[in-house]
């Protein structure tokens, strides 16, 4: 029985671990109908890392580089979509992930990057899939950019019914002091292709 | 009997446990809409962007003949002789740019040292000292450079898969080891540093082969922006080979932003222009004196004009 019991346990931290879950909130003021309850926002990634001679492994540097680069891209969803429904959260969450030369560009594309003009009529985002590839460079011991591929998949309720939304997005991130900014991006959005 | 009935039920108790626990924390089904309508939330929307950098880069690439160990080159980069030099001056919002190809044996003024070969210019003063005289020749402000030796050039062309370099003419050098016929080839590193160092053979001699320099930079850049189009990770990939074989004052943000940029830049909307001189001859050396004409291609460069 106690063999049981700690399978159950094994099991159970198995199935709760890897991303850290993040409730999304609801929208509040919006014209959409009260929505379901939200599923939480879980960012998978998997890394690689470039190394140079003389630094970490590249198995360490990408197990090192792994946990902020998926709470990044956990910010990154959370700004774009999760808390955007609604549309009285701003951007300008979002657009701080953004590196300055690049920030600009991203105010101008916020359509092909997040729920955009779409997030006013949005009650509720709840998202399906979020997963992310990241290749890291490091530069001695610490990462100094990394390519992260995004996608997420996720339902979005409006007042008239939901829908799919997408995000396919390719970003470019610097590492500075405080974290990671996103230094140029390919990014698009919209219903399954 | 009976223990086997107790493991038996103690594995389904774990297995309902399993089950129920699997089912809680699955992500959940997209849930039917309140109004049970499926709707377009949002329609297809594409963008993409590379950052903004001063409108204006001048950057110095500079091959060194020292700290090339694979070819017998001892010394350090920074204190050899700068034997391919090329000045690529970028204009980043038009998206357009030059590569001046400096003949190596340009015979011009280097402050504190007189008037030598430009390639002197480093192995008196390393990297700032060649800076400064390029800057003191052309009137440009030079924003960075950087420096590779023969083993760096070959193992950046190797470990990139080789660059694609629109080969101008049919090449017998013995001694630079070059043997290619025109066309567009597909170069690997030893090919690339034979095309970029052949000059005894060539017509043109010195201007051939700093022209051939700049042909395999523009190689790289146009072999870079393939690559990246095709799988955009390689940015990594190059820059981790850049952060191996070269030494440059480029801080790395810069160096980052330049090559998310430097995917945008077609090659063809660069010139490759050999800087304009005469054969002549100093102390019983050799040497290049740029002519009017160089001068004159440095103040259209200095007032913005590339192309």
């Amino acid at each position: 029985m106690t063999a049981g019991v700690l399978a159950a346990l094994l099991l159970a931290s198995a199935c709760t671990s890897g991303g850290k879950p993040r409730s999304s909130g609801q929208a509040t003021g919006s014209t959409a109908g009260p929505a379901t309850p939200a599923a939480p926002l879980e960012v998978k990634l998997v890394a690689t890392a470039k190394v140079p001679p003389g630094g970490p492994s590249a198995k360490r540097a990408a197990k090192q580089a792994a946990p902020g680069l998926e709470r990044f891209v956990d910010r990154y969803l959370s700004a774009a979509f999760v808390d955007a429904a609604g549309g009285e959260a701003g951007w300008d969450g979002l657009l701080g992930l953004f590196d300055t030369p690049v920030r600009a560009s991203a105010r101008k594309q916020l359509n092909a990057l997040s729920l955009g003009a779409a997030a006013p009529k949005v009650s509720a985002v709840r998202p399906s899939r979020a997963s992310a590839r990241a290749v890291v460079l490091y530069g001695g011991q610490r990462a100094e950019a990394a390519t992260v591929r995004v996608a997420f998949d996720a339902t979005a309720d409006t007042a008239q019914g939901s829908g799919q939304v997408h995000l396919r997005s390719v970003l470019q991130l610097l590492a500075t002091g405080d974290g990671w900014r996103i230094a140029g991006f390919d990014s698009r959005t919209g219903p399954p292709q | 009997m009976r223990r086997a009935l107790t493991w038996i039920a103690a594995f389904g108790l774990v297995a309902a446990l399993a089950a129920g626990l699997v089912v809680a924390t699955s992500p959940r089904r997209p849930a039917t809409a309140q109004t049970g309508q499926a709707v377009t939330v949002q329609r297809a929307h594409a963008g993409s962007a590379t950052p903004t950098v001063k409108r204006r880069i001048v950057l110095l690439t500079i091959g060194s003949d020292s700290g090339a160990p694979k070819f017998g080159r001892g010394g350090t980069m920074e204190r050899g002789r700068a034997d391919a030099l090329q000045l690529v001056v970028l204009d980043t919002v038009k998206r357009r740019g030059a590569v001046l190809s400096f003949p190596r044996d340009s015979y011009v003024p280097i402050p504190g040292h007189g008037t030598n070969k430009i390639n002197a210019a480093m192995a008196f003063g390393g990297p700032p000292l060649l800076v400064a005289t390029f800057e003191r020749l052309t009137g440009l402000s030079i924003d960075y450079y950087a420096v590779t030796s023969f083993d760096g050039l070959t193992d950046i062309v190797n470990k990139v898969g080789g660059v694609q370099v629109d080969v101008d003419m049919n090449l017998r050098d013995h001694f630079a080891g070059a043997f290619l016929d025109k066309g567009r080839r597909k170069l690997n590193g030893r090919q690339a540093l034979a095309y970029a160092r052949a000059r005894k053979t060539l017509p043109g001699g010195d201007f051939d082969r700093s022209r051939h320099q700049g042909q395999v930079l523009l190689g790289g850049l146009g072999t870079f922006q393939g690559q990246v189009a095709k799988d955009p990770t390689q940015v990594m990939a190059w820059l981790a080979v850049l952060r191996d074989e070269v030494k440059t004052d480029l801080p790395f943000p810069e160096l980052l932003r330049l090559a998310l940029l430097a995917t945008r830049v077609p090659p063809a909307s660069i010139r490759n222009v050999p800087v304009p001189g005469t054969a002549g001859s100093a102390g019983g050396a050799s040497v290049v004196r740029l002519t009017p004409g160089a001068y004159a291609l440095f103040a259209r460069v200095r007032a913005g004009k590339l192309g």
